[in-house]
């Protein structure tokens, strides 16, 4: 059987605590090992109607986010690197999306980009937190379909 | 080619309903809305070409909301049709809203509200109206007035000096099935992907005039984490605990007047946001049928699964409903 193992690794991240873990879960499991691939996806919800009072805002808003992710990437690309991985196999996306549901979103990049390993951090939610609002990693586990999926605690 | 809004036609228009405190009294004309602490009652409003007379603001008991006047959403009347109206005006409001020790951003939005109003305008079981730019853009909603109580005093009134048993027995069918409509209204809203943003027991009036239960107020919002529809399941757990309680079940009043109950109550027996309210109902009124119980379980500490879809909840309604209406 002619088997060709995926290893492209998608760590989907934000600038919590939690998905620092991950990527540094995947730099210190990985690091140094040849053939595998990372990418950082940072997805940014787009905000709903009228959360910005006007566009000039949203536009602020956005621009100085943008600003404050893209430090944090920098830095989640430099820790990969810094562990091992070549420079050419570690890269970072950032994406403005409307995502009613963020695993859904990150479920529908994976989908497109065709990645062998889902990595996500583990917000560690209460039950109560889990039952309002729901949960990314949670959802992430009982829909993905075709990868692996890493919940790193 | 526009309409006549000259001081003489609109004293000729609001007749009828106003009379001018002076023989010189000038009305204030407002096309642009966005001052809306500034337009009081006798002011006109200009909307599309439709002059509203602007009678007073909105008090809780005429349109379900709370105690305080809200000066955004003002009583008129439709000088072309005589009708009378609710005019919702645009205030931006961002604020931190707290529920069981959790904070989450939540904020007003006249958009969400007009794209529901849109969407539910031939739906039984919401308020109706329309949403209409004012010259500054503004999105203004134009509301049919409901008459009817809201279902907290429906219940509270009805309930009154009555057993718990007989009211679950006499009324509650009746009751259950007009929710199980509202939590469908909820539903459709889900599928149109729009949340309500802030189900509660008295944003469900009650029309006096068809019966039908109907949501009102859709213009909360809030930032969302992963499921945007949980915030909402909840709201709709909370009202079918009120319901099947005849009120809700809280530690303090048990205290006061059932306090052996306690000894049976444990902590995965409260509601899971609200610590103080009981979940499990059956543990205070046994006849409450297993069916239902497990149900309202669902919105427990107890919970192992919870609901995170609204047909799910209403799925469960049905099962139990169809043994339990005759």
């Amino acid at each position: 059987m002619n088997f060709e193992f995926n290893r492209n690794i998608l760590i989907a991240a934000d600038e919590s605590e939690n998905a620092k873990r991950a990527v540094l879960y995947v730099a210190n499991l990985l690091g140094g090992m040849k053939g595998f691939k990372v990418t950082v996806l940072h997805i940014v919800r787009e905000s709903e109607e009228d959360y910005f009072s006007d566009d000039a805002q949203k536009d602020k808003w956005y621009k100085e986010y943008r600003a404050k992710t893209d430090t944090v990437l920098e830095e989640y690309r430099q820790i990969l690197v810094d562990a091992g991985f070549a420079t050419e196999n570690v890269s970072t996306r950032s994406i403005l999306r409307y995502c009613p549901s963020m695993a859904e979103c990150i479920l529908s990049e994976r989908d497109k980009l065709e990645y062998g390993t889902l990595v996500v951090g583990r917000k560690g939610l209460s039950r109560k937190e889990e039952f309002l609002f729901g949960s990314i990693s949670g959802q992430i586990v009982r829909t993905a379909r075709n990868c692996t999926v890493w919940v790193v605690e | 080619m526009s309409k006549d809004f000259s001081q003489e036609s609109i004293r000729k228009l609001t007749a009828p309903w106003f009379t001018p405190p002076s023989p010189g009294y000038v009305f204030n004309i407002y096309s642009d809305t966005s001052e809306f602490y500034r337009i009081e009652y006798g002011d006109i409003v200009i909307l599309n070409d439709v002059a509203y007379l602007i009678r007073h603001n909105a008090r809780e008991g005429r349109f379900g909301l709370d105690d305080e006047v809200k000066f955004w959403v003002k009583r008129a009347i439709d000088l072309n049709t005589g009708e009378t109206k609710i005019i919702k005006l645009v205030f931006y409001e961002k604020f931190t809203a707290r529920v069981g020790g959790i904070d989450f951003e939540c904020f007003r939005s006249p958009r969400k509200e007009a794209r529901i109003l849109d969407l539910v305008k031939d739906h039984a079981n919401f308020m109706h109206g329309f949403s209409v730019p004012d010259d500054k853009g503004n999105i203004v909603r134009v509301l049919d007035l409901i008459y009817g109580k809201t279902l907290a005093d429906h219940v509270r009134d009805m309930s009154r000096g009555m057993e718990h048993e007989t009211y679950f027995y006499k009324h509650f069918p009746d009751i259950l099935k007009n929710f199980i409509k509202c939590a469908r209204a909820i539903l459709f809203l889900h599928e149109n992907r729009e949340k309500h943003g802030d189900i509660r027991r008295d944003h469900i009036l009650i029309d006096r005039e068809t019966e039908y239960w109907r949501w009102i107020d859709f213009d909360y919002n809030f930032r969302h984490r992963e499921n945007m529809f949980g915030y909402d399941l909840f709201g709709l757990g909370n009202i079918l605990m009120y319901l099947a309680g005849m009120g809700d079940i809280l530690i303090a009043d048990l205290k006061k007047n059932n306090a052996t109950a306690l000894n049976v109550l444990g902590e995965e027996d409260m509601n899971i946001v609200f610590n103080n309210r009981v979940a499990n109902l059956k543990k205070i009124y046994p006849y409450i049928p297993e069916g239902l119980n497990r149900v309202l379980m669902h919105f427990s500490r107890s919970a192992n699964v919870f609901y995170d879809k609204t047909f799910q909840l209403i799925d469960d309604l049905d099962d139990f409903g169809s043994g339990f209406f005759h």
